[in-house]
């Protein structure tokens, strides 16, 4: 062995190269080696190669040993060895023994690489490859087979010695779809060596459908491919995520789409501007999502609304708060829209706003509706405080919410007053059970409102006729909130109606006189022209002197009577022509004391008692002359019509009705058959009793004095007992004083 | 002329004067032997009922006047209705008044006792129809 020449060669050996005696001394080694194992030693020649190396794990000493013994060969392609003081080492090795001539073991040759870095960078790779669930494969082109890594298999779910082709692994792919494009990929890399990176679900031995990111490269040369291989990694949990992610996001673009919701992202940092489809629509502008800026929104937004959009804006930016505006927007073709749009921001890691994202949406019918409600409330407001007619808002219990000036007015009651009461207090008694029967059946619905005439009381107690119209305001469910109700005052029509109907009877009553006066007069007249006719007829034939003084004095009788009875019709015909003149204040009590006076012959030849209950200082609307009239008629009759059987008592009394001052003359006399006299009493030449000087005339005029004074007359009597003549005057201020 | 008289009449009648003119004339066409005057309806009703409760008969004919106090002629008519009496034959009553008010004249329809109606003054011929009608029974 020529030693020097193998011990110079080795010493210039690429790769760490170590020569051993027995004694495991160093005989010869490469500098590769003194470079990576034994840095800082000049020398290893006759060293032993444990005290160079001490260490060398237990591991490997034991196969130096075996190796020197035997005679043996070993070889390592890396091995991981852990030291004591926790550091870390891969060793690759090959250690043969030598023999010398005479074929004894000489040493050994050892070949040592230290690999831990590659061995580290394999192992991560592996590691990576596991957490990643990303395998590996590659195609042999001269057999066909393919090789698949443990993660590749693991991903199949097939076991440790499954051997893939081609064809079976086409056939994990899901069938359909995704088998057709994995053949289409796979032939195009064949033909021209296109590489492919795609996504499709694959079926596992074991059943399961799973997405996977399949990977392929090939390798060309001389446009023949040479290689194929690639990555195929496990997505199935990210994919169903991003799907439905996906799902949830086209949802969403549904909802919005349908309820017309425009989606918008404003980066701050960028100034871009995104909008969706329906943004663009919302603003009455084309789809041009790549011409779009904050000032395309801006310029959408109606001039006036700028400034307090910018402001909102401004606001979410600085975090105040979350954008929600509400602005017109200006379509291109001069639509004026209402808009309210809302947005949340996004914000960096220092808290600051990068970017806004939202929803607008077109809020003109709300808008429109909203504004209308209001102009439908203003105007109701409006006709209900100016309104003539009188106008309440009632709840359900009958309390008023809200009344107007009119109904106040018609009722006499302030605001403050009239909204502490309910409609039931100031209903007339006999009408409440008819309105709140009416009430009822729109509280179930079975009408939505009702009329009705009915009565209120005024405040100081006087009725008011009024027209209610009652409606129920509703809720959405039909539910009763409140009344409204219109009250119309009809208490002049019905005065006017009360009026006109007692003119109207008062007119018929007349006409009924009038028409009985005609006939009367005409009777009486007629009695006493044919009286006269006749009388002279025998006067013209008489002879006797006697006979004829005697005719003459009837002839007489008979012209006196004829100009009474002219006087009589002259009489009335006056009391007709003096209702036109004026009524004044008249003391009563005045005016009876002086008819007493003028009567006290009279009352004196009856030994009368006159007794007058009337106060010094009541006055009455008359006309004098027919007040005097009236009262020497009434007392005269009470003195003429008095009962022999007793002292005559005469007593004047006066009352105050509601509307009325009553005046009773009241005697003792003999009183008059009513159930068979009361239509003629105040007829003309009825006479009741057998009095000479009973003409049927007195009471007839009386009745018509007090009519044509706005006043009536009543009578109550008893045969016997005595009568009360009732005077009814109107009543306007009672008392002067 | 042979008419037979009657035998005897009466007027109700509040009218001094009538009651002359017709008496007058009565006597004039020898109308009847008796004549029977009341004031009003009420002395008419009170005098006729005592004639008839003496066993007496009542005039066969009656002139009565419509317009006359304390009771009038409708009263009157009233009451005589209810009245009875001792007669044979049927009393002829005769309204003698001035008015010519339709209302009365169709009222004197409706009472069947009531024979006619004269307007004022009674004439001779008045009383010579009633003597014509009244002829044959008597």
């Amino acid at each position: 062995m020529q030693t020097l020449s193998i011990t110079s060669l080795i010493k210039d050996s690429p790769s760490a190269v170590a020569i051993l005696n027995t004694e495991l001394r160093f005989v010869a080694y490469s500098r590769v080696w003194l470079d990576d194992f034994c840095k800082g030693q000049s020398s290893l020649t006759g060293k032993n190669y444990l005290d160079v190396l001490p260490r060398t794990p237990e591991a490997l000493r034991s196969i130096l040993k075996e190796c020197l013994a035997n005679g043996t060969k070993n070889i390592c392609e890396g091995r991981k060895f852990i030291y004591p003081d926790g550091t870390l080492q891969w060793l690759k090795w090959k250690i043969n023994a030598w023999t010398d001539d005479s074929g004894e073991i000489g040493g050994l040759i050892i070949l040592l690489e230290d690999v831990t870095d590659t061995k580290r960078r394999e192992e991560i790779l592996a590691k990576a490859e596991r957490v990643g669930r990303i395998g590996g494969w590659e195609i042999d082109l001269s057999t066909n087979q393919l090789f698949w890594t443990d993660i590749t298999r693991e991903i199949h779910e097939v076991p440790d010695d499954f051997q893939p082709y081609i064809e079976t692994a086409i056939n994990f792919y899901k069938e359909g779809i995704h088998r057709e494009e994995i053949t289409r990929l796979i032939s195009n890399a064949f033909a021209d060596g296109t590489p492919w990176d795609t996504e499709l679900i694959l079926v596992t031995a074991k059943g399961n459908e799973i997405w996977v990111r399949a990977k392929g490269e090939v390798e060309m040369a001389n446009g023949k491919c040479v290689r194929i291989f690639g990555t195929f990694q496990d997505i199935n949990n990210k994919k169903k995520v991003e799907l439905g992610f996906k799902k949830v996001s086209e949802r969403l673009a549904l909802a919005t789409q349908g309820a017309g919701v425009g989606i918008w992202e404003y980066d701050l940092v960028s100034k871009t501007m995104v909008w969706d489809n329906i943004m663009f629509r919302l603003f009455g502008l084309e789809y041009n999502p790549n011409d779009l800026s904050y000032e395309t929104w801006q310029n959408s937004i109606h001039p006036d609304d700028r400034k307090d959009g910018d402001i909102e804006i401004a606001k979410a930016i600085s975090g105040t708060k979350n954008l929600d505006a509400q602005y017109r927007a200006v379509w291109p073709n001069g639509d004026i829209r209402h808009m309210r749009a809302i947005g949340v921001t996004q914000k960096d890691s220092n808290g600051k706003v990068v970017k806004i994202v939202g929803a607008n949406y077109d809020i003109t019918e709300l808008k429109n509706t909203q504004m209308r409600l209001k102009e439908s409330e203003d105007s109701f407001y409006g006709a209900f405080e100016h309104s003539n007619t009188g106008m309440a808002i009632v709840a359900l219990d009958g309390s008023f919410e809200k009344v107007n000036q009119s109904l106040c007015d018609c009722l006499g009651y302030t605001m403050d007053e009239l909204t502490e009461m309910s409609f039931q207090e100031i209903t007339h008694p006999d009408d409440f059970k008819n309105d709140v029967h009416l009430l009822k059946q729109v509280v179930n619905g079975l009408k939505p409102s009702y009329k009705l005439e009915k009565r209120y009381i005024h405040k100081n107690g006087h009725i008011v006729y009024g027209i209610l119209t009652a409606t129920a305001v509703t809720d959405m469910n039909g539910k009763v909130l409140h009344y409204v109700s219109q009250v119309t005052d009809i208490s002049p029509q019905i005065r006017t109606e009360k009026k006109l109907t007692r003119l109207v009877n008062i007119t018929s009553e007349q006409n009924e006189r009038l028409l009985n006066f005609a006939h009367i007069v005409s009777h009486n007249l007629r009695s006493h022209s044919s009286n006269l006719s006749m009388l002279t007829n025998f006067l013209i034939k008489e002879k006797s002197d006697e006979e004829r003084k005697n005719l003459l004095t009837m002839l007489r009788g008979a012209s006196d009577g004829l100009n009474e009875t002219i006087m009589h019709l002259n009489e009335v015909v006056q009391v007709k022509i003096g209702a036109h003149e004026k009524k004044k204040d008249v003391n009563l009590y005045d005016t009876l004391k002086n008819v007493e006076n003028n009567l006290s012959q009279l009352i004196q030849e009856k030994n009368a008692t006159f007794e007058l209950k009337i106060p010094r200082n009541l006055t009455i609307k008359a006309i004098p002359a027919y007040l005097d009239s009236i009262v020497l008629n009434l007392i005269s009759n009470g003195l003429k019509y008095s009962s022999p059987k007793r002292k005559p008592l005469i007593q004047i009394s006066a009352e105050l009705a509601h509307d009325a001052i009553i005046i009773s003359f009241k005697d003792n006399g003999m009183g008059i058959d009513l159930t068979r006299h009361q239509k003629k009493i105040f007829g003309m030449y009825k006479t009741f009793h057998r009095n000479k000087d009973a003409k049927g005339i007195g009471l007839f005029i009386t009745k018509n004095q007090i009519e044509a004074m706005n006043g009536k007359i009543e009578v109550e009597s008893t045969v016997g007992v005595g009568s009360t003549f009732k005077l009814y005057f109107e009543n306007h201020e009672h008392y002067k004083n | 002329m042979n008419i037979t008289k009657i035998r005897s009449v009466c007027i109700i009648d509040d009218d001094p004067i009538f009651i002359y003119g017709t008496k007058r004339i009565m006597k004039e066409v020898d109308f009847s032997d008796e004549i029977i005057v009341y004031n009003n309806g009420q002395d008419a009703i009170e005098g006729l009922r005592q004639i008839t409760n003496d066993g007496k008969e009542l005039p066969s004919v009656i002139f009565l006047d419509l317009n006359m106090p304390i009771m009038n002629g409708w009263e009157f008519l009233d009451h005589f209705t209810e009245m009875p009496n001792n007669n044979q034959e049927d009393i002829l009553i005769y309204i003698i008044s001035s008015s010519v008010d339709p209302r009365d004249i169709a009222r004197i329809q409706e009472y069947d006792i009531v024979n006619n109606y004269i307007l004022k003054p009674i004439t001779i011929e008045d009383l010579h129809k009633i003597l014509k009608n009244t002829g044959g029974i008597n």
